[in-house]
């Protein structure tokens, strides 16, 4: 139980430093990965031991994926409203993330796993996972290479949005979740209820087409 | 039968919170593990999770289940979700001797966000109508 402790305690020093520091790079997720990472390397414990005494903590993380539905819930005459922009923006987002990660993992030859994992990066990391025995990747790098896309993508695509001028809160919801997943959406309901929402469901439709991608291309 | 729901709905509405609380993290395991179970017996390959997220939208579209059964558990969760994430996220501790490639994988994830997030973002907007 010693790291579920260090993990919460990790993430409340984030929040506190995310409240006084006011950077997109003083992420909460973020900041407590390193520290509970630091710690770890520092007294030598392996990442198996750390995940088999936090597992009571993952476990939570099911339901919480479940308890998006109660924003699309609250918000669904407005979301009803918008489906063609969601599903339209949404997918083209999604390929267009999928196209850039295998073409350019191809053209700089990083090595054959790398390349099958990069393919479900924009993926949610169980979806990477399932979806390793059908792209030949190791699953626990797809798995990694997933969730780090989207602690990625939750720094970054904020204030890349903010650039681009998107600033409808559906838009930038929607972009977030389309490639960032779960710690995107996380990041985007810090933006407020209805970023949060549409990018719950661009992450929904970014599951349903790495999947249908991977399988057109496991069949091809 | 609506008067049932009724009937019950009055019930748990005078719940305390607490009660209220563990009565929404039961309904949302619930729906993980009927999500789960359906993804297993159906081979879907999508998580047990979402399945489980979209069969509760669909449950609350169809007033079968209450909205304030599960609100509190709900937002209580997905208001620490970014800390839900963080046993996955130290998992680029088995990768460190991967070294230098980090450069390259850090790069070619960079370019798939900012390109995808883009194209969604701008179609997204251009898109959205305006009649709100």
């Amino acid at each position: 139980m010693i790291w579920i402790t260090v993990t919460l305690l990790a993430f409340a020093l984030g929040v506190v430093v995310q409240s006084r520091l006011r950077s997109p790079l003083a992420n909460p997720t973020l900041i407590a990965t390193l520290v509970v990472a630091a710690l770890l390397l520092l007294v030598r414990v392996p990442y198996a031991t750390y995940l088999r005494d936090v597992g009571p903590l993952q476990g939570l993380l099911a339901p919480a994926v479940v308890a998006l539905a109660v924003p699309l819930y609250r918000l669904r005459a407005l979301l009803a409203r918008q489906w063609r922009a969601l599903i339209v923006g949404g997918l083209s987002g999604t390929l267009s993330g999928v196209a850039v990660d295998v073409s350019l993992a191809r053209v700089l030859h990083v090595s054959d796993d790398a390349q099958r994992s990069l393919l479900t990066a924009p993926a949610t990391s169980p979806v990477a996972l399932q979806l390793a025995h059908f792209t030949g990747a190791p699953p626990v790098l797809a798995a990694t290479l997933a969730v780090l896309s989207g602690l990625l993508g939750a720094l970054i695509l904020p204030p890349f949005l903010s650039a681009l001028g998107v600033r409808s809160p559906l838009a930038r919801g929607l972009a977030i979740g389309a490639v960032a997943h779960g710690v995107g959406t996380a990041r985007a309901r810090e933006e407020g209820e209805l970023t949060g929402a549409a990018s719950s469901i661009g992450m929904g439709l970014a599951a349903l087409l790495v999947t249908l991608v991977v399988a057109g291309l496991s069949r091809g | 039968m609506t008067d049932r729901v009724r009937a019950t709905a009055s019930v748990t509405a005078r719940l305390p919170a607490p009660a209220h609380f563990v009565l929404g993290l039961g309904i949302l395991l619930g729906f993980a593990v009927l999500g789960q179970a359906l993804v297993t017996t159906l081979h879907l390959p999508l998580p047990g999770s979402v399945t489980g997220m979209a069969l509760l939208w669909a449950a609350l579209g169809a007033r079968v289940f209450r909205l304030h059964w599960i609100a509190d558990a709900a937002d209580g969760l997905l208001g620490i979700l970014g800390l839900l994430f963080v046993p996955a996220t130290v998992g680029f501790l088995g990768y460190l001797s991967a070294g230098a490639a980090w450069g390259w994988w850090l790069l070619i994830m960079t370019a798939g966000l900012l390109f995808g997030a883009g194209v969604a973002g701008l179609l997204a907007s251009r898109l959205e109508r305006e009649d709100t």
